[in-house]
């Protein structure tokens, strides 16, 4: 596999917490373009591994690497600028800022980010970003909102437009269908499809038949360590996969 | 796990109302400068004593440079008497020794806690919530024993008496300033600076640095998931802050010809009660509880011999009944506030 193609490299990430060795010996390469999907059960090292790769923790061992350039242990702002963003499990917004200007705050990161003596709201550009993003994620109508008052499926369409509004090339969402609703579920996978003609999106999800959908590649999890990674059907077919993970609760 | 995030997280405080007209004229940036330029005709009609509106505009741009950390950046520092009293230090030594005019002796009166608060800073901002108020008191505590033990600079508790009153000089204009004598032009003098750092201040909590500060205060995780630098703009916030407790501690020398030891540790709070009696939630809140602040001690001091006990029963009471200080409540609840207010004054209203 040509270097050009890799748009993130991890190679022996590794993370231990005290005793627990919560991310052990992760290589993972993910290819430009594609939708990476990590599953694994509960405690296997999903969202440790997704704060390595954008610097909320720094690894204990290994490296990483993005779009070719080595950036173990930056911190997470730095992260950011070049372009990895996360949304959260635990959807987290500025509560009592507006809708808006919660979008607005994202996009303004990579414009102008540390100015103090013009108003923030001479930056028409970075105004017309923030509603085009609203636009996108169904918000333009609760737009002066108090992002406090928002519904939980609002909130997460929120929570991923402010991780859009940084311009991410590598977007990680961590289960960004958990407490939905079918129907919103379902929105959510039509809005992931859209998302990923033009970003490369590592996903952690635990719902079999979203991930199934429209997986390019999956990566299963277990204590740590990368048990298995391959195609949704060869994921499938995989007896160790089966046992561990597909039967059971795993799929709650 | 999925179970455990399907529960919403409820928000600890939220405004009840989306951002509206009244919201907008309570709040925006223009309306609360023509609100400050108001508060400043009526101290200036209004309150008998001269020297009393003086120092409500000087405590004011105080309170209102405290604000920025606790209102906008939810930092609340327990040592902002260290920015005041090294910015009158400053200005009072400057005048004293060297002679120089009204504007290098306010810059530096600005400079010099300007540069305290970015060291301070740099060490307070290592740590969140108490802790932080924690070591911003001890920095003020430390600063207070230096200034203590220079006697050789400060006179220690003594002070610094007879800062001369340097004249006002602007091109084509060389006015001589006496706090005493003619209050009136010092009034017109201190309220013009203390608006012009007013107007500077809202542009900051309004430009694009300003607004990472107040996303910081609702997630600083989020803000640096944004790409933020969450701790350098909180230094530089704090700076400002400092910059500005400075300017008004220079005033302030300038206004007393004096320069005293204050505890800071009274100081300092003195000036975190003006801030949430006025209301955290806006710049002009903070002069607002200032001005009510002062006014109350000037009458109740003249009218009682124990009126810090009254004074502490008042502050109780309105955080008790409306945590959102003066200013919040007009601006979130008027209609109660006009209830409240008509209760308050009799039926006849």
């Amino acid at each position: 596999m040509s270097e050009d193609r890799v748009l993130l490299r991890t190679a022996g990430l590794d993370r231990w917490f005290g005793g627990v060795h919560a991310v052990n010996g992760v290589d993972l390469e993910i290819e430009k373009g594609t939708l990476h999907a990590v599953i694994g059960p509960n405690g296997s090292g999903k969202s440790t591994l997704f704060n390595l790769i954008t610097g909320n923790i720094r690894p204990s061992a290994g490296r990483v690497w993005f779009d070719g350039q080595e950036v173990t242990g930056l911190p997470q702002h730095r992260m950011v600028q070049r372009g990895i963003a996360k949304s959260y499990q635990i959807t987290t917004v500025f509560q009592s800022l507006t809708v808006y200007e919660n979008v607005r705050i994202g996009v303004q990161s990579a414009r102008s980010p540390y100015v103090f003596w013009l108003p923030a709201s001479r930056m028409k550009d970075v105004a017309r970003m923030a509603d085009e993003l609203l636009e996108r994620v169904g918000l333009r109508d609760r737009r002066d909102e108090i992002a406090g008052n928002l519904s939980h499926g609002e909130l997460r369409n929120l929570d991923l437009a402010i991780a859009l509004a940084t311009r991410p090339r590598l977007l990680l969402l961590d289960e960004p269908t958990a407490g939905m609703s079918p129907t919103e579920t379902a929105a959510a996978v039509g809005l992931i499809g859209e998302l990923r003609q033009d970003l490369t999106i590592v996903m952690i999800e635990h719902k079999m038949p979203v991930i199934l959908g429209i997986a390019d590649r999956i990566t299963v999890l277990s204590l740590g360590s990368k048990l298995f990674e391959g195609t949704p059907a060869e994921v499938q077919e995989h007896p160790e996969v089966q046992a561990i993970y597909l039967s059971g609760t795993g799929a709650s | 796990m999925a179970i455990a995030a399907a529960s919403p997280t409820l928000p600890e405080r939220r405004p009840p109302h989306r951002r509206g007209l009244y919201d907008r004229l309570t709040s925006g940036p223009l309306s609360q400068l023509a609100m400050v330029l108001l508060l400043t005709a009526a101290l200036y009609l209004f309150v008998p004593a001269p020297s009393l509106a003086i120092s409500i505009m000087i405590y004011g741009l105080w309170a209102v440079s405290l604000n920025l950390l606790i209102g906008y950046g939810g930092l609340v520092s327990f040592g902002h008497a260290l920015y005041w009293g090294y910015g009158s230090y400053a200005a009072g030594l400057l005048l004293i020794h060297f002679g120089v005019g009204l504007w290098l002796s306010l810059l530096a009166s600005m400079l010099i806690p300007g540069a305290i608060a970015l060291a301070a800073g740099f060490v307070c901002l290592r740590r969140r919530e108490v802790y932080f108020s924690m070591l911003t008191l001890a920095f003020a505590q430390l600063a207070y024993f230096v200034a203590f033990e220079a006697r050789w600079l400060t006179h220690g508790d003594d002070g610094l008496s007879n800062v001369p009153t340097p004249p006002l000089v602007l091109p084509g204009l060389n006015f001589a300033l006496n706090p005493i004598r003619d209050p009136g032009s010092f009034f017109f003098l201190t309220a013009a600076i203390v608006i012009v750092a007013f107007a500077l201040l809202l542009l900051y909590t309004e430009s694009p640095l300003g607004r990472v500060l107040q996303a910081i205060r609702e997630s600083e995780e989020r803000a640096r998931a944004c790409g933020y630098n969450t701790r350098l703009v909180q230094l530089i916030t704090f700076t400002v802050a400092g910059m500005f407790a400075g300017l008004s501690g220079g005033l302030n020398a300038i206004s007393h010809g004096f320069v005293g030891l204050e505890p800071y540790w009274e100081l300092s709070g003195v000036v975190v009660i003006m801030v949430i009696l006025g209301g955290r939630s806006t710049l002009f809140g903070s002069m607002l509880g200032a001005a009510a602040y002062l006014l109350l001690q000037h009458y109740l001091s003249n009218a009682f011999s124990e009126w810090q006990l009254i004074l502490g029963a008042i502050f109780v009471a309105i955080v008790l009944s409306f945590p959102q200080g003066i200013w919040g409540l007009v601006r979130l609840e008027p209609v109660g506030a006009l209830r409240g207010l008509r209760r308050l004054l009799g039926r006849g209203v």
